[in-house]
């Protein structure tokens, strides 16, 4: 029983204790609040990667003449598998912007040839389903029973919709480009689009593009683009105009910059006709659960079906979006290992000062190792009196670290406003520093998650690295001539 | 904390004595089987590669409730004797017995246990853990004995007896005190408190009042030939002073590294 009493005795009587309590905290606290802030970081910028993916990407090898240019029959093929929520299709095409008008022509010849502005003239176009008015109807259908309490949605519909990442870009807020009346349908006719007997089609800018070109809600631009006829069995280029009906704000700067969204069958219209989709995006019911083995089954269908298969040109793919963005994100894993692996070093340092003040106070209490000794204690009962003491050091440390840790992390952003406010006193210059600059991320906020699994890991890593340490002074104290210990004054 | 290696050596010994029930006798030791005996010890020290004895063949037996005065000069080898009778040191040739088994040939754990309960031990420098108060110091020899679980069982017990020493010792006032708060004299108490715990057969005592003013020491001396009177344990006594050894009906005289008298003074009936 002396051990438990007496360790704790030692330590409460010794402050230089609190250094190995205080060295433990540290390596704790910090190492859970930079872990917090790494995986938080390092979530954010998965997110990053992962940008406008949808979990499943459908790429079918358009080369080949035997995969069919309509999406219809891989729709209905992808949709019937349980394990999908949602497939979209989207079309995708280049094309050159131009703004229409007596004077807006010279300009937009000005800025074809200007080096500054050129690579916002070629733009990506990207036909999405957004099946206006189907939705409309729908959402009429819906009316009546919504009345009785009924939450009655048309499912399908929507989830298309959302599976495409324009309606996240249309919803979040824009600070230069003009966002659209209504999110739902954002190929709504805007209200100053300038009456004609027939309205032009809208599209819907990314809003640095927006910017740039200085448009706005029902700014007119011209798409032109070439096409194969395949009458003439010759390229000719198509022209036509559209009305801006908003912008969005991915997350992306080269996708706010050149790319234009409009409805595919709009697109495909200009078209001719010759094409009708590019790939299919899907979304599942639950990708973290089982999307590698519905990523497979629909391989392995579709291939069979004959609706990706290419083989002369290129296999058509079908890849979940950590796939396609394969070894970005196997980088970003290795960085993980990577910092926790360095990180721990503070475990070690945390463990040696335990050593260090085990060893201090092994010398010490030389005298009283021989007491102990004297009257009864055996040596496994000194070991385990040293130990102990380094028992409680990381028992303390290791409480207030995960505490405080945790408190931090999760506080994080408060706390960095905080002393970036007060931090500005000498040295610091008179305006506070900025400890986190915001503006040169996408997030305007500190990403931090806690892990409990990692909290766990940490304490118990400082558990054993003050174990560890300590039992080497504690062997030297339970080696120790009891004899000579009593004779040392 | 339980403790898994004190625990066959708690069976070994007999369980902790009831109380400081002093009117009842002492637990049966037949009164020809000595505590402790030693025969043919040697011990030399090394000294760089040169090994130097010290002691040159002892051979003693200390009976139950003998009172024995170790005499002799200094570096005739008194403490090196002591602290092989308390197996605090291990001779480097012959046996030591403790209740008529060989010491050294049983396990750690119950050689610790032996000098827990069966051996109490008093030192010249008092040898007191010093973050530790005075009945807390007492109580340790039972800290160490007891699982975390047997000593808040027995706590009481315990407790009852440290108070008891300690107050019979005059220590009552001082109990909460720590040892650098407390004179020579009164620290010995508490060492002597300490050593009477368990109830000892054996009180070894290197100098007790070496350290002490000649009035303080024989007060101290004086409670301790009173609780030797009463507990009836064997009491080993090194000293200096003639009339201390005088007190004691056995004398050993060292010299050299060798017993060279052993004197009893017969009962004066
Ligand atoms: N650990 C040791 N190493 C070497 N020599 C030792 C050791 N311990 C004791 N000695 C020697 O053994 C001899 C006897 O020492 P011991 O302490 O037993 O004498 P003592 O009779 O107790 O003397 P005193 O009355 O001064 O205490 C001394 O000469 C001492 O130098
Ligand atoms: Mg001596």
């Amino acid at each position: 029983m002396f051990r438990s009493f007496l360790s704790w005795r030692y330590l409460t009587a010794r402050r230089t204790n609190l250094i190995g309590i205080g060295g433990i905290f540290i390596g704790v606290f910090a190492l859970i609040l930079i872990l917090s802030i790494m995986t938080g970081f390092l979530d954010e910028s998965k997110k990053a990667i992962r940008r406008s993916l949808s979990d499943i990407i459908i790429t079918p090898a358009k080369l080949d003449p035997t995969v069919p240019s309509d999406a219809e029959p891989l729709l209905s093929k992808v949709r019937a598998h349980p394990g999908v929520a949602a497939a979209a299709p989207h079309l995708n095409w280049f094309a050159l912007i131009t703004l229409p008008g007596n004077t807006a022509d010279a300009f937009s010849e000005r800025f074809l040839s200007s080096s500054e502005h050129s690579e916002t003239a070629g733009v990506q176009l990207v036909g999405v389903d957004v099946h206006t008015d189907k939705r409309i109807a729908a959402a009429a259908a819906c009316v009546v029973p919504r009345l009785f309490g009924l939450d009655l949605r048309p499912p399908r519909i929507q989830d298309e919709f959302d599976t495409s990442e324009l309606l996240a870009a249309l919803s979040r807020e824009s600070k230069v480009g003009a966002q659209v009346a209504n999110p739902l349908f954002p190929f709504a006719q805007p209200p100053m689009a300038s009456t004609r007997e027939r309205p032009l089609p809208a599209v819907v800018l990314g809003e640095q593009l927006l910017y740039r070109l200085n448009l706005g809600r029902g700014s007119q631009i011209q798409l032109s683009t070439g096409v194969r006829d395949p009458e003439a069995k010759e390229w000719v280029f198509n022209n036509r105009r559209f009305v801006v009906a908003g912008s969005f704000r991915s997350t992306e700067n080269d996708m706010d910059l050149g790319r234009i969204y409009m409805e595919r069958e709009e697109l495909a219209d200009f078209l001719g006709g010759t094409q009708q989709y590019s790939e299919v995006l899907v979304r599942l019911e639950d990708y973290d659960e089982d999307g590698e083995r519905i990523c497979e089954e629909l391989r392995t269908e579709l291939a069979e079906a004959g609706l990706i298969a290419g083989g002369y040109y290129r296999a058509g793919e079908v890849r979940t979006w950590e796939q396609y963005r394969g070894n970005i994100l196997g980088a970003i894993k290795n960085e993980r290992v990577l910092m926790m692996i360095m990180l721990s070093l503070v475990l070690l340092v945390a463990g040696f000062t335990v050593f260090a003040i085990l060893s201090m106070m092994v010398t010490e209490k030389r005298r009283d190792i021989g007491i102990l000794a004297a009257i009864g204690a055996t040596p496994k009962g000194v070991l385990d009196l040293f130990l102990m003491i380094a028992f409680w050091d990381a028992l303390i440390g290791a409480a207030l670290g995960a505490i405080f840790g945790t408190w931090a992390a999760l506080k994080i952003d408060p706390i960095e406003r905080w002393l970036s406010s007060h931090l500005n006193f000498w040295p610091f210059p008179e305006e506070g520093v900025q400890i986190f600059d915001r503006n040169v991320y996408l997030f305007d906020y500190i990403p931090t998650i806690v892990q409990p699994y990692a909290v766990a890991a940490i304490v118990l890593g400082a558990f054993f690295c003050a174990l560890l340490f300590a039992a080497i002074p504690a062997f030297r104290a339970a080696r120790m001539d009891p004899l000579e210990a009593l004779r040392y004054e | 904390m339980s403790d898994p290696v004190e625990r066959p050596a708690d069976a070994a010994t007999p369980p902790a004595r009831p109380g400081p029930d002093l009117s009842s006798p002492l637990p049966a030791v037949a009164p020809r089987v000595p505590v402790i005996s030693v025969r043919g010890v040697r011990k030399s020290f090394k000294i760089g590669d040169r090994s130097l004895e010290i002691l040159h063949g002892i051979d003693l037996d200390l009976n139950p409730g003998e009172l024995v005065a170790l005499v002799g000069s200094s570096g005739a080898g008194k403490s090196t004797l002591l602290h092989i009778l308390g197996l605090l040191d291990r001779p480097t040739e012959g046996q030591v017995n403790v209740l008529a088994r060989d010491a050294w040939s049983r396990s750690i754990a119950e050689r610790a246990a032996l000098r827990n309960k069966e051996i109490g031990f008093v030192f010249q420098f008092y040898h007191l853990l010093s973050e530790l108060t005075a009945l807390e110091n007492a109580l340790l020899p039972a800290m160490i004995a007891e699982s975390r679980l047997g000593y808040s069982r027995r706590r009481r017990d315990y407790e009852g007896r440290a108070r008891e020493l300690l107050d019979r010792f005059g220590m009552t006032p001082r109990l909460t005190h720590r040892p650098p708060q407390l004179s020579g004299g009164e620290k010995q108490r508490v060492a002597m408190a300490r050593a009477l715990l368990h109830n000892p057969k054996v009180l070894l005592a290197d100098e007790p009042t070496g350290n002490l003013d000649s009035a303080t020491g024989e007060k101290v001396l004086e409670l301790l030939f009173e609780e030797q009177k009463r507990r009836e344990f064997t009491m080993v006594l090194v000293t200096h002073d003639e009339r201390i050894a005088r007190l004691c009906r056995r004398t050993l005289h060292m010299e050299d590294g060798e017993i060279q008298a052993d004197s009893t003074v017969p009962v004066p009936d």
